[in-house]
């Protein structure tokens, strides 16, 4: 396994080498990375919601947004500028202060779990030990913030809406740590690197999702459920609840809940392609390519056609999954809350119970195929 | 134990059915998107309405005989005649007529009824306002013809589904001149015409010989 690209070490040598001292040169790089995710984070939102559009056009058979930029491609900047111009109102009997925390307390853990979401072997803002473990602990922040919207919106249908989704996040935050427990036992690590590395060595064929098949299911599944996208949109399902807890919401402040929702979807896409379908690696590995055309795999040019290789297939994989969920949203109808919470306590936990326990099992029988 | 495996199997045929449902539904909207759009842009393409369309209705002033037949059959008496007995004359004179369309529902009862065929339904469907009192024509306005929308240079007219040829499913970029499936209500009639000309040829001469 070659290192790949290293960004940071050559930024950090150019500027050591122009007389900046160490830890100032790592102190510039620090920002860069960060900033880029931003704007990648922030980009997806435009990209999911025009895709959103086009695709459930295209499923209806309509023509979607048309007029607005190229293909109706900035209709989402279009809607954003509305909402930023629009009235922000607070009721007047809310609480302002946790009608105001609500929505950045759902955005704000959703941005920063782009922390460990790699594009390659050095291609990630942090390669933090405990990796996918803050994914899953950020993402349970949010049921919080979602509840305090709900509850301080004083309103029965915002605050019947902030209970469910609180109910939901949290019984499915549950198979789905279960799922990705299976995926770390066999990789030997909570690290997205160590993940995607471990995975990335047979091409195709060592993907997570032949190995644990039940595992991706069951974690798609709690992944759609925990970004409230159909048919588990509960929370807000305006025929029974208006909007649920977005009910009270207008301006900006409801916008966050959208920009939170599309980023969520875009994160849940990201991380099913890094845990379970190779990450940023390719169909067939990138060293085997090198090998056959007698290149050397640490030439420069090699290096950048990896790298970029590397996002390019990491996008890839994760907008097919976004475009798997808009066309799961026209396909299947939305459950009822009971049969939600039946879904998700009685079938898919002892089903990732079970595929957990299986997972050992092999783990111990089968070292070299489970990463023993 | 044996009634436990049972239940067990049961439960995941069951879900073996569900996600088999679940797979045929997504194969269904995958199929759908690659087939072309129905819709039309509204503003800027409209459809050609029917000959039999229910649109606005027409009122010609003069062929009124006030007779008040479209009041009686009309569901909810809606028009609104005004007339004066004219002693001189005998017969009534029509002041005003109006028929509100924010009331009426279009069935066509009246247009059925009028002796005098003065009443008459238009392809006007365009009745939007900011008040819904300007929705009350009285005879000038019901005395208004529609613009067609096929001489419309803004609108690009689109045929409907039973206006298009045989085969087509898309009133979009139709080659020019071309015609509906089956055969036109003119011809037909043209043909059966000609059919009754040349089966009593002997008739209509004299027929003709007769008038004149």
């Amino acid at each position: 396994m070659t290192p790949g690209i290293d960004l940071q070490g050559t930024f950090v040598r150019a500027l050591t080498d122009l007389g900046l001292p160490a830890g100032a040169a790592k102190t510039v790089w620090i920002p860069l990375p960060m900033v880029l995710m931003l704007i990648v984070a922030t980009v997806s939102i435009f990209i999911c919601v025009w895709l959103e559009r086009k695709i459930s056009a295209a499923a209806q058979q309509r023509i979607g947004p048309e007029y607005v930029g190229p293909l109706g491609a900035l209709q989402a900047v279009a809607d954003g500028v509305k909402l930023i111009f629009k009235a922000d109102i607070t009721p007047a009997k809310a609480d302002p202060w946790l009608f105001i925390i609500g929505p950045a307390i759902v955005v704000i853990p959703v941005f920063l779990s782009f922390l460990i979401v790699p594009f390659g072997q050095n291609l990630v803002i942090t390669d933090l030990g405990i990796g996918i473990f803050l994914w899953i602990a950020l993402s349970s922040i949010t049921p919080i913030g979602l509840l305090m919207a709900g509850y301080s919106s004083n309103n029965k249908y915002s605050l019947l809406g902030g209970l469910r989704a609180a109910a939901q996040s949290i019984s499915y935050e549950i198979p789905l740590a279960l799922a990705v427990l299976a995926v770390v036992m066999m990789s030997n690590g909570l690290s997205t690197i160590d993940i995607v590395n471990q995975q990335s060595q047979y091409g195709i064929l060592g993907w997570n999702i032949w190995r644990q098949p039940v595992g991706f299911v069951i974690f798609w599944i709690s992944a759609l459920a925990e970004c409230e996208r159909l048919p588990f949109d509960l929370p807000e399902a305006e025929e029974e609840l208006v909007a649920g807890y977005q009910t009270e919401y207008t301006g900006m402040k409801f916008g966050l809940f959208y920009v939170g929702s599309y980023v969520n979807l875009m994160l849940s896409a990201l991380i099913v392609s890094v845990l379970y379908l190779g990450g940023w690696s390719f169909p067939v590995p990138v060293e085997s390519i090198t090998a056959l055309l007698g290149i050397s795999e640490t030439a420069p040019v090699v290096q950048i056609v990896a790298a970029s290789l590397g996002i390019v297939m990491t996008m890839l994989k994760a907008y097919l999954l976004v475009f798997l969920t808009i066309l799961l949203r026209w396909t299947v109808p939305r459950v009822r809350i009971d049969q939600l919470l039946d879904l998700g306590w009685k079938f898919l936990l002892p089903i990732a119970l079970v595929n957990l326990l299986v997972t050992a099992g092999l783990k111990l029988t089968l070292p070299g195929f489970f990463g023993g | 134990m044996l009634n436990f495996l049972k239940q067990v199997g049961d439960y995941a045929k069951e879900t073996a059915q569900a996600a088999k449902f679940i797979g045929q539904g997504l194969s269904v909207t995958f199929d759908h998107m690659k087939r072309r759009p129905v819709t039309v842009q509204y503003p800027y393409e409209k459809v050609i309405p029917s000959e039999r369309y229910r649109g606005r209705i027409h009122f010609e002033f003069d062929k009124c005989i006030a007779c008040e037949v479209c009041v009686r059959v009309c569901p909810i008496n809606l028009p609104v005649v005004d007339w004066e007995f004219n002693r001189e004359t005998k017969k009534k004179t029509l002041n005003h007529y109006s028929i509100d369309f924010g009331v009426c529902i279009f069935c066509g009862n009246c247009v059925e009824y009028c002796p005098t065929n003065c009443l008459s339904m238009t392809e006007e469907y365009e009745l939007a306002s900011y008040d819904r009192h300007n929705l009350n024509y009285d005879n000038v306005a019901l005395g208004r013809l529609p613009y067609k929308v096929t001489e419309d240079p803004m609108v690009a007219p689109m045929r409907e589904f039973a206006y298009l040829p045989k085969g087509a499913m898309d009133p979009h970029d139709l080659p020019k001149g071309t015609q509906r499936a089956g055969r036109l209500p003119k011809d037909i009639l043209a043909e059966i015409e000609a059919e009754e000309a040349k089966k009593t040829p002997a008739n209509a001469a004299a027929e003709e010989k007769s008038s004149s």
